[in-house]
């Protein structure tokens, strides 16, 4: 700083006046200088691990709502730069990499279990971990062997299997249609330790869960025995091309299946075609917080939010030049994916992202950007996690969740809001969820899919 | 010294029977104290004609409280009818909001009517946040964080509830 000169040879003959003033000037000089350190030196930028973080770092000595909100969405963004990993052929994070490497690879979570494979019909014994599961017929004609390695078979046109669901019903859900008129997509998968549980437990099936007939309770990653407990992943997909650029998502090849189960009239077809990651969720069970943690990314190109100038001239699921266009409502029935064009759903973000999670996503994408230049992984951000601020408490199995609401505009599109029982709220609509038998099937709907 | 807010917590805790801990946790994503206190600091004012009378009863209550009184003792003494017409019914109504979510409003008797009571809801947040439900150790109409099949088994103690 320049004012660091104003103290040359010449000028160190001060009286007691001056003497005082010198040193005032010197205390200030230090306390600028000391303010200048702080603001030059830039914070290290987080550290990209392989490691699922087991638990979370709380790092406040008199944690608070927001020091614990912070400890919570960094652990949000660890879990999603492990899980988005380069990953070996066997799913395991290729550590020879870092994240945003070998692009067109698979990534970790890639090689969790869709649920297509784990809830077959008639109540089927799934394959084992790591053994790949038969195609739908209509897909069949793409011989597995000669897929790109990581194709997914994306089979749902809503959040949940089929539109017509229970758990779907009470809620304004609907299928998200791009900006290509096209039918987002959406699979849900699980990670090995909440696959076995499933398969040892037999609750794979209807007839398995009558004899379970009890709570479920998925293992819970533990920093005492140091091992991963459940995890699920739920993700949103556009096809590439038209108005959707490659370069700017994180792509895989998919089998996109039209399940003729999900709506009446929906043909079956498959094509294998490039897909773009738009949204992603991951609820982690851990010791702590046996309600999950509930962590929401989006692409950041996907939608302006609500009562807010649009600021990008583009966006994944909202048209500035569409005035007409209603926000946030699904498109009329019927539904039918296999539709060649469908008039776009207008989306805007109703809760806004907030300042702070701004700032540690702008944190986290320094390092991506420092670890790979043009890392696709900078095109993604965090919008909140949410999680138990009273994780024991005996009135309130939710937990009493903060925030309060979460929604995810891919996947949660039409039921964003501030509306208790009504606006989506991970930890308090998973809290209902039950197995075919109506026991508490641990916050997942998953195990409804039982045949 | 304490805040406001801690004389209103305080004070609510006193009046309500339930643990300061509840009322506002800790950890309080939902802060319905946040909304009470100025609702209740401005009806007050504007009911009683007495700007002054929020920061009173609440002086009354740090008073009380710096004497190591019992929670009992200080309830009573908070609505002694000797602190006036005015101070009792605010601390009344405190309890009313604080159990029902509502704010009370008092009809005078008039020759053909009986006198009443009607209430005003004050927000979502303060129905669902409202202190009956738990003594009934049910939950609002509309409004359960229960799971299925909740209802075949008992309740909690109402302790778990007040969190006394």
């Amino acid at each position: 700083m320049k004012i660091k000169h104003i103290f040359s040879p010449g000028q160190r003959k001060y009286g007691v006046f001056p003497i005082i003033i010198g040193v005032s000037l010197f205390s200030l000089i230090q306390i600028l200088n000391a303010a200048d350190t702080r603001s030059t030196a830039a914070p290290p930028l987080p550290v990209l691990t392989p490691q699922v973080p087991l638990e979370i770092t709380v790092t406040g000595t008199k944690p608070t709502l927001a020091s614990l909100q912070q400890d919570f969405d960094v652990f949000s963004w660890q879990t999603f730069i492990a899980l988005n990993w380069p990953a070996n052929a066997d799913g395991t994070p290729n550590t020879n990499l870092t994240i945003g490497q070998a692009p067109n690879s698979p990534v970790v979570w890639e090689s969790y279990r869709e649920s297509r494979t784990i809830f077959l019909p008639d109540g089927a014994t799934p394959a084992p971990w790591g053994q790949d599961s038969p195609l739908p017929d209509v897909c069949k004609k793409f011989d597995a062997k000669y897929l790109p390695p990581g194709t997914m078979r994306l089979t749902q046109v809503g959040k949940t299997a089929n539109v017509l669901d229970e758990s779907g019903e009470p809620f304004k859900t609907g299928p998200l249609i791009d900006q290509n008129g096209q039918y987002a997509r959406f699979a849900i998968m699980t990670n090995e330790s909440m696959f076995n549980y499933i398969l040892t437990n037999k609750i794979y099936s209807k007839e398995g869960q009558k004899v379970f007939n009890a709570d479920a309770n998925f293992p819970a990653s533990s920093t005492t025995t140091q091992q991963l407990g459940s995890i699920m992943i739920k993700t949103a997909w556009v096809k590439m091309g038209g108005k959707y650029d490659p370069a700017k998502f994180y792509t895989t090849y998919a089998l996109v299946y039209n399940n003729p189960a999900e709506e009446p009239g929906v043909k079956p077809s498959c094509v294998l075609t490039q897909v773009g990651l738009v949204g992603f969720h991951i609820a982690h069970k851990t010791a702590s917080e046996p309600q999950w943690v509930w962590s929401t990314f989006e692409h950041v190109d996907n939608v302006p939010t609500l009562g807010q100038k649009p600021a990008l001239p583009a966006y994944n699921f909202f048209d500035a030049n569409c005035k007409a266009c209603k926000v946030n409502e699904p498109p009329p029935r019927p539904w039918n994916p296999g539709t060649p064009y469908t008039k776009p759903t207008q989306v805007e973000r109703v809760i806004a992202i907030t300042p702070e999670a701004q700032q540690l996503n702008a944190s986290y994408h320094q390092a991506l950007a420092a670890a790979v230049p043009d890392s696709v992984w900078l095109n993604y951000q965090l919008v909140s996690t949410q999680w138990p601020t009273n994780a024991q408490s005996k009135v309130d199995p939710t937990g009493v969740p903060a925030p309060s609401f979460l929604a995810n505009t891919t996947l949660e599109t039409y039921i964003q809001g501030h509306v208790k029982q009504t606006s989506s709220s991970c930890m308090a609509c998973h809290n209902n969820a039950t197995t075919t038998t109506g026991n508490f099937s641990d916050f997942t709907y998953l195990l409804q899919r039982a045949q | 010294m304490n805040t406001d807010m801690d004389n209103f917590i305080g004070l609510s805790a006193v009046l309500t029977g339930f643990n300061q801990s509840v009322l506002a946790p800790e950890l309080d994503p939902v802060d319905i104290k946040s909304e009470y206190l100025p609702f209740f600091t401005q009806k007050i004012a504007q009911e009683s004609n007495n700007p002054l009378l929020v920061g009173q009863i609440f002086q009354k209550y740090a008073a009380l409280q710096a004497k190591g009184l019992t929670s009992q003792q200080i309830g009573e003494a908070m609505l002694d009818p000797a602190n006036g017409d005015s101070f009792v019914l605010a601390c009344r109504k405190l309890i009313f909001m604080w159990y029902s979510g509502a704010w009370p409003t008092l009809i005078a008797a008039t020759p053909t009517e009986p006198a009443s009571t009607v209430s005003d809801l004050i927000s979502e947040n303060t129905y669902t946040s409202s202190l009956v439900w738990q003594v009934m150790q049910s939950h609002p109409m509309g409004d359960s964080n229960y799971r299925y099949g909740y209802w075949a088994k008992p309740p909690v103690p109402l302790s778990d509830y007040t969190g006394n």
